[in-house]
């Protein structure tokens, strides 16, 4: 008897309880599960692998001998060359961000510099008008791979020649002399008179696929930082990511020049740096035809006025262009 | 609950079930209720007891059921009628967020078009940037409120925003002394609004539109009614039971209450299906075409950043204009669900002969006209063909998100007050139950 009532009982709770819970069910408001944030992918740390060691050799400047004189556009036979031509422009790797030597004019939208002005050189001897350049804005990263693949036929890109380029691309002759140093931030102690060896523990920038990074690789002490460009790099010190940046004195001149808290160290040169103009490996006639070019340029006076241009202000008038080395 | 079929003869003797020995409570009432359970126990089964206690018992289950399939009903149609509310809701907060998505990006290509112009920029690309980037900022104040759920991802948002603007800026100041770390600045704004902000809107999106989905189902609550069904069932049940156990078979008071009930269930069952066809066409029409449009306004102004970007990187802008291309086949396919009259099609396609031109351009070698036809306010240039574009389909979308939000707010409009009635019914009925059942008791003394 009780279990029968019990029974009932359990009936009506069980009523009781199902329309309690619809009840509920149509009153009380949805809450949502939380919006998730993206997984960000962690990342990946920049290669600070040491660099090879640059296979020694003492002939790095030394390029082919120029032609005895340029030859008219109909003289010209060489493959490589008779493209160029046949497209009416010479494409050339530059940088847009090389304060002095490649860089994008604010104002004018335009990109001007040492390097873009030894590149319109090039394309007034081929066609008879500076204009007829396409400048392609490349890292330095790009310069070896775009020139081997002929996606670009020159590179005008403060490019240091060395033994280990000399296996993948050619070059014409030394047509600038750099030297790597440092520049850091003005809040340093003793800022002024830093060389890489004493920047112990600090965040020292320089470019991927540069020489200057694999001079710093090689340096004990300092903590490796890198980035796409050399202004990359100067980003990165007034974000406060790196303490020092590491580069040839003309590209660190530029850089000081956009940023009155830096300072380039008094520390002499670490290394020397010849600048070539980098074409494709088997281009061999044209890297004698910009030899000659180089050379008409120094022998005339352009040279220095090219440089004046451009150098004079911050790094003092023209000294005489470094001596080419042929007989490659 | 349907009412027990069988006929098991109830005969419990008062407080026995209890243990108490009977007798020892005063059998009235006012006995029975200060004596605690024992007592109330005692009085329930003497009201249960025998026939006339069955019909007591199976009169108060009948009654039970009618207020049951009452608030059932009330309750399914207030749930379809809220849930429209949320899915309306959830409609605005999707369209909200996309118009941020589109802002973002709509800032980012004015920015990057003014720097590739170079020199200073005109006043009206700076107002343009400075709409689009307050429309960002209060559309973020905006549906943090609107969305709790959402607060917490807004405000990392929000956060990156402002690091986005904070580079802009910084790139503004170094453009002006003309100094090239700008374009670094700039570069770098960019690419970290791609990387970290436009993935948490795009999240912030997508999680609205699941919500809205969901509610968009939750509207058919017709589900709940089957109880109501069960309960009907109960008390037809109830009414044969009566009518074998009297042997009169109609009883009117009983007979109008199953019939009431069932009007009101009939009447609830085609509201919320009512409710729930109108939802699924809005859903399947003007939400579909507002968020379609939504993604196409979103993919054409990356795609004009991204063509601005190509022209910054000279040459080098390979990726990006692989990027414009993506847009492009996302722009198409948008538009060819939505545009049914093909004039944004035709704007679009102005647009994109422009671009084509720009890009054969900048190949030839040519970069100085390239970059004018693709910054030209001319007619066929890419800024004016664009700018067409993007207002066209910034109205359509617009409309479309707005029709989707008023045309769900209007749906469930009438439910609350059928709810009013069903309740009303629901006690009536539970009226006509106990006086049907108190006519049987009466007749059977």
């Amino acid at each position: 008897m009780s279990t029968i009532s019990s029974t009932l009982r359990r009936r009506l709770s069980t009523l009781v309880a199902v329309a309690g819970l619809g009840a509920l069910a149509g009153c009380s408001g949805v809450t949502y599960a939380e919006t998730q944030l993206p997984t960000t992918p962690a990342p990946k740390p920049s290669s600070s692998a040491p660099a090879v060691a640059a296979p020694t050799c003492t002939n790095a400047t030394q390029s082919y001998d120029p032609l005895p004189s340029l030859p008219t556009r109909a003289d010209i036979s060489d493959g490589t060359m008779r493209k160029i031509l046949d497209k009416g422009f010479i494409t050339v790797g530059v940088s847009a961000d090389t304060y002095l030597f490649g860089a994008r004019n604010a104002f004018t939208g335009g990109i001007e510099g040492f390097d873009i002005d030894m590149a319109r050189a090039v394309a007034k001897a081929i066609f008879g008008d500076a204009s007829k350049v396409q400048l392609r804005v490349i890292t330095a990263d790009d310069r070896k791979p775009l020139l081997k693949n002929r996606e670009i036929d020159m590179v005008a890109r403060n490019m240091s020649m060395t033994c280990d380029r000399w296996n993948d691309i050619g070059f014409s002759a030394e047509y600038y002399r750099s030297g790597q140093k440092v520049l850091v931030s003005k809040a340093l102690p003793g800022a002024k008179d830093l060389t890489l060896a004493d920047l112990k523990g600090k965040r020292v920038c320089a470019p991927n696929g540069t020489t200057s990074l694999a001079k710093l690789q090689q340096v004990k002490g300092p903590v490796v930082v890198t980035a796409g460009t050399h202004t990359g790099c100067l980003v990165l010190l007034q974000q406060g990511k790196a303490d020092a940046i590491t580069g040839d004195d003309t590209v660190l001149a530029g850089l000081a020049a956009q940023d009155p808290n830096t300072v380039i160290t008094s520390a002499k040169a670490i290394t020397v740096e010849p600048y070539g103009l980098g074409v494709n490996k088997a281009d061999v006639y044209l890297a004698r035809y910009l030899n000659r070019v180089i050379a008409d340029l120094e022998a005339d006076g352009e040279w220095k006025t090219i440089y004046n241009r451009w150098l004079a202000a911050p790094l003092g008038p023209a000294p005489a262009p470094p001596t080419p080395v042929y007989g490659r | 609950m349907s009412a027990p079929t069988t006929n098991i003869p109830v005969a419990i003797p008062a407080g026995a079930s209890s243990g108490a020995p009977a007798g020892q409570h005063p059998r009235t009432i006012a006995g029975s209720l200060s004596g605690g359970v024992p007592g109330a126990r005692g009085l329930a089964s003497r009201l249960l007891h025998g026939t006339p206690g069955r019909m007591r018992l199976f009169g108060l289950l009948g009654v039970l059921a009618a207020l049951l399939l009452g608030a059932i009903s009330v309750n399914a149609l207030l749930a379809s009628q809220s849930a429209v509310e949320r899915a309306a809701n959830n409609s605005a907060q999707v369209v909200l967020a996309q118009s941020i998505h589109v802002d973002l990006l709509r800032a980012d290509a004015v920015a990057t078009n003014a720097f590739l112009v170079g020199g200073l920029e005109s006043p009206e690309s700076r107002a343009k940037y400075e709409g689009a980037m307050g429309r960002v900022a209060a559309g973020i104040a905006k549906a943090a409120a609107a969305q709790p759920a959402d607060g917490n991802a807004l405000g990392v948002l929000s956060q990156r925003v402002q690091t986005y603007a904070a580079l802009v800026e910084q790139a503004r100041s170094n453009n002006r002394l003309g100094l090239p770390v700008g374009a670094q600045y700039l570069t770098q704004a960019s690419t970290g609004l791609r990387a970290d902000a436009i993935p948490i809107i795009t999240q912030v999106v997508e999680a609205n539109e699941e919500r809205a989905t969901m509610e968009f189902e939750r509207s058919n609550s017709s589900v709940q009614l089957l109880v109501g069904v069960v309960s009907l069932i109960g008390l037809v049940a109830l009414a044969v039971w009566l009518a074998r156990r009297t042997r009169r078979y109609l009883n009117p008071s009983l007979t109008g209450a199953i019939a009431l009930l069932l009007v009101a269930l009939f009447v609830t069952a085609t509201v919320i299906t009512g409710i729930s066809t109108a939802t699924r066409d809005v859903s399947g029409g003007d939400y579909e075409r507002a968020v379609a449009l939504a993604n196409v306004t979103t993919a054409a102004n990356d795609a004009r950043a991204n063509e601005s970007l190509t022209l910054i990187k000279r040459g080098s802008g390979a990726a990006n204009e692989a990027a414009w291309k993506t847009n492009r086949t996302a722009v198409d396919a948008g538009l060819a669900k939505t545009d049914h009259s093909g004039e944004l099609t035709r704007s679009w396609q102005a647009y994109v002969d422009a671009h084509v031109k720009v890009r054969t351009l900048d190949n030839g070698g040519h970069w100085d006209d390239a970059v004018k036809l693709s910054t030209s306010t001319a007619d066929g240039g890419a800024a004016n063909t664009f700018d067409t574009f993007d207002v066209a389909v910034t109205q359509a979308r617009d409309s479309a998100g707005k029709a989707t939000v008023t045309t769900l707010e209007g749906l469930g409009g009438s439910a609350p007050l059928v709810a009013v009635v069903v309740a009303l019914v629901a006690l009536v009925a539970s009226w006509l139950i106990v006086r049907g059942v108190g006519q049987r008791i009466e007749e059977y003394r």
